[in-house]
């Protein structure tokens, strides 16, 4: 049946909707196109040959038309939905992605990347007089200001916002300033400890 | 904490009005709670954000100039991370919305007329167009003009992902609100019409009260 | 089944409108003979019955055009009524499914006879189901659930799911658990993943 290629790309996302995501799939993409131009090449024909006095070629036509129509929506939805993770990623890991990951990226992908990274920078900055605000941070309602936190790795010096530096090694537990570690702790760097 | 507000009173309201600044916290409160549970994106209530940011710089200022070990530097602090959070995480809903119904809410934009005032703040409509763009521009390389010629627009009937209005919301009633048309009249049923009362609390379909959750009638909870 | 209008870029939607139903060709089909498996005739011939996916379904059978007449899935059809209005509970909608409901309420576009009896049927059999699934999904805390959820289509199993977040954001606020600063979920499966990697290379 025509639209097997296109279903499978959205089945491959699919599976993976626990937040990973697969190399993006140049060869299924244009498998996909390549269906769509065959499709479209023997409408033309038969829309040629109707032209020229055929008559029953209708149906057919109808057909493919609808086939083509359900492959360009699958590959949409194939795109879009990359992009609705990778949007979440910037959220989550920050500006710069993982290496290993960036690597499953399109090379478009990156670029569409980038130029959402520069669209939130340049929006994030223009809130209130002077400085903006970065909406990454804050995602939750504060309850205390200094929380203790555990190291989970060798990070390295840290500056706190009163000019102390303090070296975070693994395993060492601090009281840091919650508005100042947020982001470390959203990274897996530092393990917020509740009593 | 209203005592430590109200000393930082603001002075340099505009509207004449002058509100203190715990009456300002509590519209932030308010424009954020119905932001978070309305389907669609609200007018934005940029005086509020720009006046609570005015705020926290002064009140940063002030912390600069206390003495040090004052008890009340720590619950300052405390009080602009809750500030701040309100005001993050009402702008990160709306551009939560923008993001998804972007060619929506620009749709609702250019259809607006020039006496009415706009959904959007300024940067988060230069935010909505660069976003758009971006999307475009990335089905057009990667899929639409690999397409045969006919299949190579997106068609807005389709494509354009529109909020749902009529998804249920809860309610708190503020000020008393009579003759609410909640069904329109079908060929099963009559119309059904309700007076809501303040302090009420109800469940009800989004798109009869929409109007009311602008005017602050009704806040949602 | 609220109407959404998001549906086009939906992986679930895609995925559940390439559900099949069983068609009759009204007209002759030339060239596209290839399509039908069991014959090796150039044209598909009228009458020639063919199970087809439902986008296909619904761009052949319309208000505008009759190129095909489609007919009910049998887990729609009478027989499958009766037995869920008897007791919709104990049926295995996954296994009817499994989207029952979405691929159910998207026949409804076809306008056939029997089509009010089948929106009254799903709305019926999600009535009847919906308690249950709720109390479950509310008392099953520690609990393996894949044996709750196992006969679930999977609305209800997105169902189950909201309703045991519910029940553990409240646990969580309960014992204060709530305000804890949490890793990134991506970061914590991206580390996990990579995990793996290491320990299947090393």
């Amino acid at each position: 049946m025509f639209g097997e290629k296109a279903l499978e790309l959205i089945k491959e996302l699919q599976r993976c909707l626990d937040g990973s995501l697969p190399p993006f799939n140049e060869e299924g993409v244009r498998q996909v196109l390549e269906e769509m131009k065959a499709l479209f090449e023997q409408n033309q024909g038969d829309v040629s040959a109707t032209v020229a006095g055929e008559t029953g070629l209708f149906a057919g036509v109808q057909l493919r038309h609808a086939a083509l129509e359900r492959n360009k929506r699958c590959l949409l939805a194939y795109l879009y939905n990359r992009i609705q993770q990778i949007k979440k990623m910037r959220w989550e890991f920050g500006s710069v992605l993982p290496q290993d990951i960036r690597y499953n990226l399109s090379e478009q992908e990156v670029q569409w990347f980038n130029r959402y990274n520069k669209c939130l920078a340049n929006y994030m900055r223009s809130i209130g007089e002077d400085g903006g605000l970065d909406l990454t941070q804050d995602i939750k309602p504060p309850k205390t200001l200094y929380i203790e936190v555990r190291c989970t790795t060798d990070h390295g010096e840290f500056e706190t916002q009163d000019g102390n530096v303090l070296v975070l090694k693994k395993n060492s537990q601090h009281f840091l300033l919650r508005s100042e570690c947020e982001h470390l702790i959203r990274q897996g760097i530092l393990e917020h400890i509740v009593h | 904490m209203a005592d430590l507000t109200e000393e930082l009173e603001d002075e340099s309201s505009e509207e004449g009005e002058s509100m203190t600044a715990a009456e300002v916290l509590q519209k932030l409160e308010e424009a954020w709670l119905n932001e978070k549970f309305s389907p669609d994106l609200l007018e934005i209530k940029n005086d509020i954000v720009d006046c609570m940011l005015e705020q926290i710089k002064e009140m940063e200022e002030n912390i600069r100039r206390a003495k040090k070990g004052d008890f009340r530097v720590g619950i300052h602090k405390m009080e602009i991370d809750r500030i701040r959070y309100f005001i993050s995480s009402y702008l990160r809903t709306r551009l939560q919305k923008i993001e998804k119904y972007t060619a929506h809410v620009l749709e609702q934009e250019k259809a607006r007329g020039s006496d009415e005032t706009p959904q959007m703040s300024p940067d988060e409509y230069t935010f909505a167009k660069e976003y758009s763009e971006n999307m475009e521009n990335h089905f057009k390389v990667l899929a639409l003009r690999h397409m045969p010629p006919n299949l190579q627009a997106l068609d807005p009937k389709h494509t354009v992902m529109r909020p749902n209005l009529d998804s249920y919301v809860f309610l708190r009633v503020n000020e008393d609100t009579a003759g609410v048309l909640v069904e329109e009249e079908t060929a099963e049923a009559g119309e059904e019409v309700i007076d809501l009362e303040k302090g009420d609390q109800l469940i009800i379909r989004y798109r009869p009260v929409a109007t009311l959750v602008e005017s602050g009638a009704v806040g949602l909870i | 089944m609220t109407t959404s209008c998001s549906n086009y870029m939906s992986i679930d939607d895609i995925i559940s409108t390439n559900e099949r139903i069983p068609c009759k060709f009204q007209v002759q089909v030339q060239r596209l003979g290839f399509l039908d498996s069991s014959s090796d005739t150039d044209h598909i011939q009228p009458n020639t019955k063919l199970e087809l996916p439902f986008w296909l379904a619904t761009a052949l059978c319309n208000r505008r055009r009759h190129i095909v007449a489609v007919d009910m899935p049998k887990q729609y059809k009478e027989g499958y009524r009766e037995i869920l209005t008897a007791d919709a509970n104990v049926v295995d909608l996954h296994k009817l499914g499994p989207y029952y409901y979405t691929f159910g309420s998207h026949l409804l576009c076809f306008e056939l006879p029997e089509t009010p009896d089948i929106a009254k049927s799903l709305l019926q059999t999600f009535q009847s189901r919906l308690r249950k699934i709720m109390d479950a999904s509310q008392n099953a805390y520690y609990e393996d659930t894949t044996n709750l959820t196992a006969k679930l289509d999977e609305m209800e199993r997105d169902l189950f799911k909201c309703g045991q977040q519910g029940l553990r954001d409240f646990q969580r606020w309960e014992t204060r658990a709530s305000e804890q600063l949490k890793t990134s979920e991506m970061v914590i499966n991206h580390r996990k993943r990579k995990r793996a990697v290491m320990e299947e290379t090393s």
